[in-house]
């Protein structure tokens, strides 16, 4: 139960740093009106409001990624100029279990990304959000935000042992976006990628917002959601410590 | 003499100092990998929407992209300085402002106009997206133009990025504003007028527009008017950029604002 | 009775590259074979200029970095394969800004850190209470860092370095950029915890620091130890000499080098002030030389010349200049 005190305190001191930077949110907020916007105009040309809903929530966890891709890469930075990093590195407790809470505290400030766009959505463009199984989608919402963050966890490690891997972050944005399906469907794209598709944690999530919401297997979708988040968790825990070594014998833990 | 070597060698040490660009791990990410997907992305949204052409996404996004490197790199060249406490050693040095300056563009124009070339290369291959042999030169002018004109707004960015502290926030909404209001995923006659007017005032629209005509079999003659229009906004963006360069430094001076800003 | 912290011929060196287009590999040696050991109640000193190699040092010792060679152990623990034991019984506190999350309270800092360092959950309260009144933040604790002065951020890093009571203390350079004020309050804080029983290492490059704190001490430089021992015995190594001061406007190395060659100098530092250079010399022996120093220098403006008494300070330059 230490463990999950210890992720407990971690999430809720992350969340209240994110939450405290005007940067963080004003871009975390404002970027998913972005793609909203434009995903908007494009659907609209097509004519169908089911899709403008998907339009709406793909881009809210479209955010949710970018906020944890980028930010995942630069709360580690961040960690660095701030000097923290040696701390949290030094600290007895397993540094998975420190970066863990971290990345989904990132994710979870998409919450705000989320809040904005379907506000966005309801008021510029009249897009309503229907809930059908509501139960179902206040449960995935979390879930997809968590299952985000574990990404960003997995992509976070590689950061501790690489410094430049921030920058391959960044390039992350889109491959994701297109890849989980968030504001097109699977279908769209080449036969051969859907099973890297079934693969992310984030397409699930999506899946399930979208089933909550119009109607479909969304308890499924978000099994299967948890179940991906949480291979990758173990994975990404055990590949943990041996970059943790490797980064102790390369010293780029607190150079900037 | 100085001026020159302030201009070639000054800009290209201070580039690679802030960015590090000739490391692959940062150059294939951030400039390969990202702008094609970016090219992919609304091509497939494109699709699933049934609006317009993969061509048209590809030639938008890819003259669109020549304004990262632009926006991102004056910013960071300015706000990274000034991270890094070099930027009020580099103000105080004698060297010729606007020389200084200049040659930071110069690498940045080249990295624009050559992030612009991928993108457009891996999103074509990708997308099977065929433009007429012929065009190719023509395209390469209006690449280059329009590389030159984001420079020139990115420098504008650089200069409000000194007195900003996260001046990173504008520049994604800067570059928010180009995927929006300058044609490259919504063709400019869909827009409401007012953002269609907008975008006039953006670089990248006039780019973008003789670079569709072109690909649709114009000359550059045809399309001289869209270059000479957006090289007039990019230098216009950078004349701006530069004066309040010049002011904030002068104000700086008085209120000592600059660094801690 | 094993001694609390042990280094056995401590090695690290840094892979750099250079060259702009074709990097070449290059090889730092920041630290060439340190060994020293501290004893149980100890506060022990590592004394050098910057970049002679305490940091990394410390750093290996709280596992952060692994040695390139050698060994360290801490509380009988092996720091390369037994870091996790060596963690939970030490404390790090490094001068500085950084190292506390701005945005936050003192109080969320230290309650993060509690949690991560294992403070149980029902100790938390009690435990953050007590560190916060001996380092003199009670009252403080639940306002923003970013609005903390220097000392008070100190404080703060050592009221966390402190929360789980650990038997061992790194301290680097912890009074770097405090006021005098603040930094004899953090020295007197620092004493106070070597008289409750813990054992401290303490890095820094003040002298008087050294001096007055100090059970031992350890000059390093280049990445070597130069001079080990208690504040008297490294000052004893200079006290059967002299050390004379003197003021000039202008001398070149030149003569600086002449100075060196008079038989019975054994250092000279130079120190640039403003107009003019201090020349601090340092010679053996009951002779007089300040005539033959001042024949050497020549035709060159001469100031005030004095003589003295070595300090900790000269016995430092000494150990540090040697060649």
């Amino acid at each position: 139960m230490k463990t999950l005190r210890v992720i407990a305190v971690g999430w809720l001191i992350h969340f209240k740093i994110m939450s405290r930077s005007p940067f963080a949110i004003g871009v975390g907020a404002t970027w998913p009106i972005v793609n909203a916007t434009l995903a908007y105009f494009m659907y609209r040309a097509g004519g169908y409001p089911q899709t403008l809903l998907y339009a709406s929530l793909g881009s809210a966890v479209a955010g949710i990624w970018s906020m944890a891709a980028i930010d995942a890469s630069g709360a580690i930075q961040r960690q660095r100029w701030w000097g923290t990093l040696e701390l949290l590195v030094g600290a007895p407790v397993p540094f998975a279990l420190v970066l863990l809470p971290m990345a989904v505290a990132i994710a979870s400030a998409g919450i705000y990304a989320l809040a904005t766009t379907l506000l966005w959505g309801r008021l510029v463009y009249g897009i309503p959000l229907p809930l059908e199984h509501a139960v179902a989608f206040v449960v995935a919402v979390p879930v997809t935000i968590a299952s985000i963050g574990v990404l960003g966890f997995a992509l976070g490690m590689t950061l501790v042992r690489f410094r430049t891997a921030s920058h391959i972050g960044n390039s992350l944005e889109y491959p994701v976006w297109i890849a989980s399906g968030l504001l097109f469907p699977l279908a769209v794209l080449p036969a051969w990628s859907h099973p890297i598709s079934l693969a992310l944690a984030p397409t699930w999530g999506m899946r399930a917002l979208l089933h909550s919401a119009l109607g479909g297997r969304a308890w499924l979708d978000i099994a299967i959601c948890l179940g991906l988040a949480a291979a990758y968790t173990a994975f990404g825990i055990a590949l943990l410590e041996r970059f943790m070594d490797s980064a102790r014998r390369h010293a780029t833990l607190s150079l900037t | 003499m100085t001026n020159l070597r302030i201009f070639f060698v000054g800009g290209l040490i201070s580039y690679r100092a802030l960015f590090n660009w000739l490391n692959p791990w940062i150059f294939v990410p951030t400039l390969v990998v990202g702008p094609i997907f970016q090219v992919l992305f609304f091509a497939y949204l494109g699709r699933a929407a049934g609006v317009e052409s993969d061509r048209f996404y590809v030639i938008g996004n890819a003259l669109q992209l020549a304004a990262l490197p632009g926006l991102f790199a004056m910013t960071f060249t300015i706000t990274g300085e000034r991270y890094s406490q070099t930027l009020g050693p580099l103000l105080a040095s004698p060297a010729n402002r606007a020389v200084l300056f200049l040659g930071r563009a110069l690498p940045v124009s080249a990295n624009a106009a050559a992030v612009c070339v991928i993108a457009f290369v891996g999103g074509a291959v990708l997308l099977h997206v065929t433009l007429p042999a012929a065009s190719l030169p023509s395209l390469a002018v209006v690449i280059a133009a329009t590389a030159l004109s984001c420079t020139g707004f990115g420098f504008l960015g650089g200069a409000i990025g000194l007195r900003i502290r996260d001046a990173v926030v504008l520049i994604n909404l800067l570059d928010a504003a180009l995927l929006i209001f300058c044609g490259v995923n919504i063709p400019l006659e869909s827009l409401p007028d007012w953002m269609r007017a907008v975008g006039e005032a953006l670089p990248v629209t006039h780019g973008l527009a003789a670079a569709r005509e072109i690909a649709d079999g114009a000359t550059l003659g045809d399309v001289s008017h869209l270059l000479l229009a957006e090289l007039a906004v990019g230098a216009a963006y950078a004349a701006v950029g530069y004066a309040l360069l010049r002011y904030l430094e002068q104000a700086a001076r008085r209120n000592a604002s600059l660094e801690t800003a | 009775m094993a001694a609390v912290i042990e280094a056995h011929d401590l090695k690290r060196t840094y892979k750099t590259t250079t060259g702009v287009v074709r990097r070449k590999p290059l090889e730092v040696e920041a630290v060439r074979g340190i060994s020293f050991a501290v004893e149980r109640g100890e506060l022990f000193g590592l004394l050098g200029p910057n970049g002679a190699g305490k940091t990394t040092t410390i750093k290996m010792l709280i596992t952060l970095l692994l040695p390139t060679s050698g060994t360290a152990r801490v509380l009988g623990h092996d720091v390369e394969r037994e870091p996790r034991e060596v963690r939970k019984r030490i404390g790090y506190v490094f001068g500085g800004d950084r190292g506390l999350y701005e945005r936050l309270s003192a109080l969320d800092n230290l309650r993060y850190f509690a949690e991560l360092y294992g403070v149980s959950g029902r100790r938390q309260r009690e435990r953050i209470g007590e560190v916060l009144e001996l380092v003199g933040l009670t009252g403080r604790e639940k306002e923003r860092v970013e609005g903390y002065s220097r000392g008070m951020r100190q404080r703060l890093h050592i009221a966390r370095g402190i929360l789980h009571d650990p038997e061992v203390l790194f301290l680097d350079e912890p009074t770097i950029g405090v006021d005098p004020v603040g930094a004899r309050e953090l020295r007197a804080t620092i004493s106070e915890l070597v008289r409750a029983g813990k054992t401290l290492l303490l890095t820094t490059h003040y002298m008087f620091e050294a001096d007055t704190l100090c059970d031992r001490i350890a000059v390093i430089a280049k990445g070597s130890i130069v001079g080990q021992g208690t504040p008297t015995e490294l000052k004893s190594g200079v006290t059967d000499g002299r050390v004379t001061e003197i003021e000039v406007f202008g001398v070149d190395d030149a003569a600086v080098e002449r100075l060196r060659a008079i038989d019975g100098v054994t250092a000279v530092a130079v120190e640039e002030q403003e107009q003019k250079q201090l020349l601090v010399v340092q010679t053996t022996g009951a002779r007089e030389l300040t005539q033959a120093l001042l024949t050497e220098l020549g035709g060159a403006s001469v100031g005030r010349v004095s003589s003295r008494e070595p300090t900790l300070e000269d016995a430092y330059v000494a150990l540090v200049t040697a060649e």
